[in-house]
């Protein structure tokens, strides 16, 4: 029973960890904090949703285009939306993208309406068993998957240019500028791959859940497991989305139905307490 | 090579620089004298298009200048080592440089140029894995030089690269300065450190408040007066 649940615990994990690396990735590179993250998965999600069911792509198809298109929506965001806003306080972005969030779920109503549907799953459903524990191919390929693209995301921003030049951006992106970077490219480019990653996380959510505008809420987890794993931190983040989703999944599994959905969010605030900083993030020091 | 003519520009409304002109002749070291807020970070600023003049024209060579994408100004062959160094503190050493030569493709000339930067400073070869904010501000300076000659500039700005340091280090980053400009790099210097300057310089101007108040040969201007009160004690 344990493992059960740690192990499809780490599978609504991996998503939470992937929405909290689009997170991550935005606000390293611009400060900017995107409400609308949630939202951008569930469009990614619906996407792929449509390129199954109307032109009759499988499955494995349906997704990875719903990844290319997560990253074209991004990308039309950040031009239309952030771009024009991104020389005010970073307040004011904020409460662009939680309008932006609202818009995205309203358009999404408008073409999808706002019933649930089943998604296909990238992976079957029926459980295998290894010794005394029993899976899904479905969590196993969840994790397989999102620790695949993690790895990628990682090997890219070591050992590529353009991974180093975004590390450099994030940093100083003046500086950064002076070494040839078109840095208002960059800022295009992490919204690109943060909505992508996000698009991801939708597809693969989307089975479990059913597909419906309200997914966007995965936000919320997704911001509590930044934050856990210390926020503007990518390995903080990973950490962050595994272990809520580990306690979220056992305190299902064990505690009463009315404090479950508590618990994540008590731990948070107990690990906050005694780490602010979270597992991996940096100490904040403030100068007065 | 580069020539400013009448150039006007700050932040704001408030001018910084007031119809500033002046030359950096193809070979040259030219060094850019002035006390704290004359405007002197102002200049470099405004040729590698962080900031856009408000008249006047900045040129290199024939081509105008004034206003570019600062990632093009550096394409045509302009590198900057800014005060305070800049380094890429999160990256380790071997990124710093790799980041200098972000704009260039061959790849094997780039490997080069990195032989070079460690002769120049050998202290870098030994640290390349090794996060650049974890080393000491002499060595985060050399990196700093070390990735702007990366690009393989043609004119390299250096703005205070002595702030900080100590005089031994100084001595040292001077040297190399000599050394960088022997091998054929134009070199435009900002300091404070007028009397360090002007033992390197081929030619200096002297900003007061945002206008050229005095330029000359370096022998000129250290027997100005006005000069010696002001910068070199006396």
């Amino acid at each position: 029973m344990f493992w059960q649940l740690v192990v499809s615990g780490l599978a609504t994990g991996c998503i939470y960890a992937l929405v909290a690396l689009g997170l991550t990735l935005i606000y390293k590179a611009t400060e900017h904090v995107n409400f609308a993250q949630g939202e951008m998965a569930m469009v990614g999600a619906f996407l792929g949703y449509t390129l199954y069911t109307d032109l009759h792509l499988p499955v494995s198809m349906a997704v990875a285009g719903a990844v290319v298109l997560s990253g074209v929506v991004g990308l039309v965001i950040q031009f239309v939306v952030i771009r024009p806003a991104a020389d005010q306080p970073h307040f004011n972005v904020f409460i662009i993208t939680m309008g932006l969030s609202i818009v995205l779920r309203s358009l999404a109503g408008l073409v999808w309406s706002h019933d649930e549907f089943p998604f296909p799953g990238l992976f079957p459903v029926r459980p295998v068993t290894f010794g005394p524990v029993v899976v899904t191919p479905l969590n196993l390929g969840t994790i397989a998957v999102a620790v695949g693209i993690m790895a990628g995301l990682f090997a890219f921003f070591r050992y590529t240019r353009h991974g180093v030049a975004m590390r450099a951006v994030c940093e100083r992106p003046e500086a950064a500028q002076l070494m040839g970077v078109e840095v208002r490219r960059v800022f295009a480019a992490v919204w690109v791959l943060s909505a992508a990653v996000s698009g991801l996380a939708g597809a693969l959510i989307a089975p479990v859940l059913n597909l419906s505008t309200h997914m966007g809420a995965v936000v919320i987890p997704a911001f509590a497991a930044a934050i856990l794993g210390g926020w503007g931190s990518f390995p903080g983040a990973i950490a962050g989305g595994m272990a809520l989703g580990v306690i979220e999944n056992l305190a299902g599994g064990y505690l009463a139905g009315q404090i479950k959905n508590m618990v994540p969010f008590l731990v948070v605030l107990g690990v906050l307490v005694v780490r602010p900083q979270g597992f991996l993030g940096e100490k904040e020091i403030r100068k007065v | 090579m580069l020539a400013l003519r009448d150039v006007t520009v700050g932040y704001g409304k408030t001018p910084v620089l007031r119809d500033v002109s002046l030359r950096v002749d193809s070979g040259r070291i030219v060094a850019l004298l002035g006390a704290n807020g004359a405007g002197k970070t102002t200049v470099m600023r405004t040729v590698m298009g962080l900031l856009k003049p408000w008249s006047g024209d900045v040129r290199l060579g024939a081509r105008d200048i004034g206003g570019l994408r600062t990632a093009r100004v550096v394409r045509l062959g302009i590198g900057l080592v800014p005060e305070g160094r800049e380094v890429f503190a999160h990256l380790t050493v071997a990124e710093n440089l790799r980041m200098g030569a972000y704009t260039r493709r061959d790849a094997a000339e780039v490997a080069q140029d990195r032989e070079r930067v460690f002769r120049l400073f050998p202290v870098l070869g030994e640290r390349l894995g090794q996060r650049a904010g974890t080393l000491s501000g002499g060595e985060q300076q050399m990196l700093a030089i070390g990735r702007a000659l990366m690009a393989r500039p043609r004119l390299l700005l250096l703005d205070e690269p002595s702030l900080g340091l100590a005089p031994l280090l100084v001595r040292e980053i001077f040297q190399v300065l000599r050394q960088i400009h022997r091998e054929g790099t134009t070199v435009l210097l900002v300091e404070q450190n007028a009397h360090m300057a002007l033992q390197v310089a081929d030619y200096a101007y002297l900003l007061e408040t945002g206008r050229v108040v005095r330029h000359g040969a370096p022998a000129e201007l250290l027997e100005d007066p006005a000069v010696k009160r002001a910068y070199l004690g006396g």
